[in-house]
C-alpha cells in the first residue's frame, strides 16, 4: 500500500508528425496506488491515449519520442530492454482499448486469442491454459465460456467483445490495469455492466486502474483521483470529490459546464437552461502557447502571467486553507481534513495549475504561490 | 468467344490447301470440317461434341486437339507454378519488408524494384536474360524444354530463365498487394492489443499481421496463376517453351479452329476452378465468410 503501483514522472511524449514535431504529452507526473482508481479525463487530443500507450511502449518507436519515468513497482517501464517490457506487458499491465469491434483478432477464435496470452507469460500446457481461458470468460460473465472459446469475435456482440478483451486483459492477474476509452463505444446499460466487472475484479484482486475516458458521469461512479488533461499537461488532479464538486482549473469548470444538470431549475416557461460549452478547440500539439496551455480559451485570464508562462501545479484546497485567503470560502468548506480517507488525503492533494483558482482577479495567486514548495513535486512546471 | 474466333478474317481450308488446290478439293475438305454448316449450327455440334470431351480435331495436324493440349499441358503447369513460386518468393519478403518500414530506403528501394518489374516488357528482359546467361556466359540453354521424368537437371536449366521473367512481373504485382494489405493489418487494432498481451514480436507478426494479410494475397496470387496458366505467349516465345500459349498462337496463324476453341475453352475453364479455389481458400483463411 505504501509503494505505489505505478508512479508516472515527468512523462513526456514528441511524435513526429508531417506538420513537424508535436508535443503530445508535456510532463505529466502521477501516482496509481493499489486497488486505486485513477481517471483520466480530458477532451479528444488532450494525450490522454498517447500517455498511457506510450508507458507500455505501444506507440511506433520511429515517430514517438518518450522520456521521463515510469515505475511499475519500481521497475521503470520507459528504460526497460524491450524483452522485459514484453514480459511485463500482461502480468505488469493489463490494458483495454476503446472499440471493442476492432481491438479482437477476427481470424482468431476467442479462445485462441486467450490461451497465446497465457502461455505467453508461463509455460503452460494448451489444455491447461484453456481451462484458465475458458474461467476467465466465466469472470467476465460471458454466457456459456467453454463454447465461447471456439468462437470467433464477429459472433459475439459488442459488449461480450470488451468483456473478452477485458479477460484478455486480466488474464495474467496484472497488478495496474489500464482501461483506454474501454466504455465509450458501448451502450450505457453495457458501459455499467462493464463498470461494476472492474469495480469487482480490482476488490478482489486489489488491481491499480488507470481509467480514460472523457465521460464525467463515469469518473463521479468509479474513480478515486481524477487528473484532468489538457494540451498534454496535467491540469487539475485530486479526489473525485475535490476536483468535481470545487474545481479550481478554468478548463475543468468548463468541463463541468458542458455537462447537462437536471437539478437545475427550469425556467418560467419550462426552458432548459443552456449548456455551457468552452469555446473553441484545444491548440495543436505542433504549436502549443508559450504560457498556459488553456489560456488561448480561458474565460478568466486573471493573471498576465498567464500568456507567456505555464502556471505550475500546486496545491490548491489545503493552500487556500493554509493561507486563510480571504476570497476562498467555497474552497475552504471542502477542504476540510477529517474525512473517511485521512490518511489518503495526505498524499492526494488537490492540485491545479492555474493562478486563477478563485476566478477573480489575481488573490488567487499569492496563496498558491506561497504553498507551492510544500507540496507533491510540480509535474506541470516548465 | 466461339463467333470471334470465326470473325478472324482468312479461310482456313485454304490455309490448309496451300495455294494449288481444285474447288473438288476445297469443297469436300469444307464438308469434311464442317465448315459450310451455318454458324449456329457448327457452334452446337462443337459445343455438343466438347461436352462429351471431344475438341475435334485439328486441321493443320490431323491429331485431336485434346492431345495437342494434352501434349503442351506439363510444360505450361510447370512454367506456371514455377513461376508462381518465383513470384511469392519475391512479394512476400519485398511487401513485408516495405511495409514494416513505409517510406523508408528499403521501402523506396522495393517500390522502383516492382515498378521495374511492372513496367519491364518480358520479352525485352528475356531476351536479356538469354544475351547474359546463354551468350555470354553460356551458363544457361537458351530455351526448349525437357520434361522431368527425362533429365531433371535438363529441367531445371531449361525452366529457370523463363521462370524467372514471369515470376518477376507476376511478383511485382504480388508485391504491391503484400505491402498494401500488410500496412492494413500493421496498423489494426488487434494488433496493439497483441502487443498489450505481451507476446514476441514474432507471433505477433505472423499471426496478427501475416495470417490476416493472406486474403488479399490469395486472391492476387490466384488471378496471377490464372494468368500464367493460359500461357504466357511472348515468354513462351522467346524461350521456345512448347506450352497452351505457344499452341494457341499457332493456332490463331493458321485459322485452326478446333484447337483454338479447344485452348480458349481450357482457358476458362481454368480461370473458374482456380476462381472456385480461391474462393474455397477465403473461408478457410478467414471465419466471417463461413456460415
Amino acid at each position: 500500500m505504501n509503494q505505489p503501483v505505478l508512479a508516472v514522472e515527468d512523462l513526456r511524449v514528441r511524435l513526429r508528425t508531417p506538420r513537424g514535431p508535436a508535443d503530445v504529452v508535456n510532463g505529466l507526473s502521477y501516482t496509481v496506488g493499489a486497488g486505486e482508481t485513477v481517471a483520466v479525463v480530458g477532451e479528444s487530443g488532450s494525450g490522454k491515449s498517447v500517455s498511457v500507450l506510450a508507458l507500455l511502449g505501444l506507440l511506433p518507436a520511429r515517430v514517438a519520442t518518450v522520456t521521463g519515468t515510469a515505475r511499475l513497482q519500481g521497475e521503470d517501464l520507459l528504460a526497460m530492454s524491450p524483452d522485459r517490457l514484453r514480459e511485463v506487458r500482461g502480468p505488469g499491465a493489463g490494458m483495454v482499448f476503446q472499440d471493442p469491434m476492432t481491438s479482437l483478432n477476427p481470424v482468431l477464435t476467442i479462445g485462441r486469442q486467450l490461451v497465446e496470452g497465457i502461455r505467453a507469460h508461463g509455460d503452460v500446457s494448451k489444455p491447461a491454459a484453456r481451462a484458465r481461458a475458458a474461467d476467465l470468460l466465466r469472470e467476465v460473465g460471458l454466457p456459456d465460456p467453454d463454447r465461447a472459446l471456439d468462437r470467433y469475435p464477429h459472433e459475439l456482440s459488442g459488449g461480450m467483445r470488451q468483456r473478452v478483451v477485458i479477460a484478455i486483459a486480466l488474464s495474467n492477474s496484472p497488478s495496474l490495469l489500464i482501461a483506454d476509452e474501454a466504455t465509450t463505444a458501448l451502450d450505457v446499460t453495457v458501459q455499467a455492466q462493464i463498470i461494476d466487472l472492474v469495480e469487482k475484479l480490482q476488490d478482489e484482486h486489489g488491481t491499480g486502474v488507470i481509467w480514460i475516458t472523457h465521460d464525467l458521469g463515469v469518473v463521479a461512479g468509479i474513480a478515486d483521483r481524477v487528473l484532468v488533461m489538457y494540451g498534454g499537461r496535467c491540469v487539475e488532479d485530486g479526489t473525485v470529490d475535490d476536483v468535481l464538486e470545487r474545481p479550481a482549473h478554468p478548463y475543468t469548470r468548463g468541463l463541468l459546464g458542458s455537462l447537462p444538470d437536471l437539478a437545475a431549475p427550469v425556467g418560467p416557461d419550462g426552458e432548459v437552461p443552456e449548456l455551457t460549452a468552452v469555446p473553441g478547440l484545444p491548440p495543436p500539439p505542433t504549436d502549443l502557447p508559450p504560457g498556459c496551455v488553456f489560456w488561448p480559451r480561458c474565460p478568466v485570464r486573471s493573471d498576465p502571467r498567464c500568456e507567456d508562462e505555464q502556471p505550475p501545479l500546486a496545491i490548491v484546497s489545503r493552500a487556500a486553507a493554509g493561507a486563510g485567503a480571504t476570497a476562498s470560502g467555497t474552497t475552504v468548506s471542502g477542504a476540510t481534513p477529517s474525512g473517511a480517507h485521512e490518511g489518503d488525503r495526505a498524499h492526494l492533494p488537490h492540485r491545479a495549475a492555474t493562478w486563477c483558482a478563485e476566478g477573480t482577479s489575481g488573490t488567487g495567486s499569492p496563496a498558491v504561490a506561497g504553498t507551492s514548495g510544500t507540496g507533491s513535486p510540480s509535474g506541470g512546471a516548465r | 468467344m466461339f463467333g470471334l474466333v470465326h470473325l478472324v478474317p482468312g479461310d482456313p481450308v485454304r490455309l490448309a490447301l496451300g495455294t494449288r488446290f481444285s474447288q473438288e478439293t476445297y469443297d469436300a475438305l469444307r464438308e469434311r470440317s464442317g465448315l459450310d454448316q451455318p454458324l449456329v449450327e457448327q457452334f452446337f455440334t462443337w459445343f455438343g461434341r466438347a461436352l462429351t470431351g471431344d475438341l475435334g480435331v485439328s486441321f493443320r495436324s490431323g491429331e485431336t486437339v485434346t492431345s495437342q493440349i494434352a501434349e503442351r499441358l506439363p510444360a505450361t503447369l510447370t512454367l506456371a507454378f514455377a513461376s508462381i513460386l518465383v513470384a511469392l518468393l519475391i512479394a512476400i519478403p519485398l511487401g513485408t519488408v516495405s511495409a514494416l518500414r513505409p517510406r523508408s530506403l528499403v521501402d523506396r528501394v522495393a517500390t522502383v524494384i516492382s515498378q521495374f518489374g511492372i513496367s519491364v516488357p518480358d520479352f525485352w528482359m528475356g531476351i536479356v536474360l538469354i544475351l547474359v546467361f546463354a551468350g555470354t556466359l553460356g551458363w544457361l540453354p537458351s530455351g526448349g524444354y525437357v520434361p522431368i521424368s527425362e533429365d531433371p537437371g535438363a529441367w531445371l536449366q531449361r525452366l529457370l530463365m523463363p521462370a524467372l521473367v514471369t515470376g518477376v512481373v507476376s511478383g511485382s504485382v504480388i508485391t504491391r498487394f503484400v505491402r498494401s494489405s500488410m500496412l492494413e493489418a500493421l496498423g489494426s487494432d488487434h494488433v496493439r492489443t497483441a502487443q498489450a498481451k505481451g507476446l514476441g514480436t514474432r507471433q505477433v507478426f505472423t499471426w496478427h499481421v501475416l495470417r490476416n494479410a493472406l486474403l488479399p494475397l490469395v486472391t492476387v496470387t490466384g488471378v496471377q496463376l490464372a494468368y500464367l496458366l493460359s500461357g504466357v505467349v511472348v515468354v513462351e516465345i522467346v524461350f521456345s517453351w512448347p506450352g497452351l500459349g505457344q499452341l494457341a498462337l499457332q493456332a490463331v496463324e493458321a485459322r485452326d479452329y478446333p484447337v483454338l476453341q479447344g485452348a480458349i475453352l481450357l482457358f476458362a475453364v481454368v480461370f473458374l476452378v482456380i476462381n472456385l479455389i480461391v474462393d474455397l481458400l477465403y473461408t478457410a483463411i478467414d471465419p466471417r465468410i463461413r456460415r
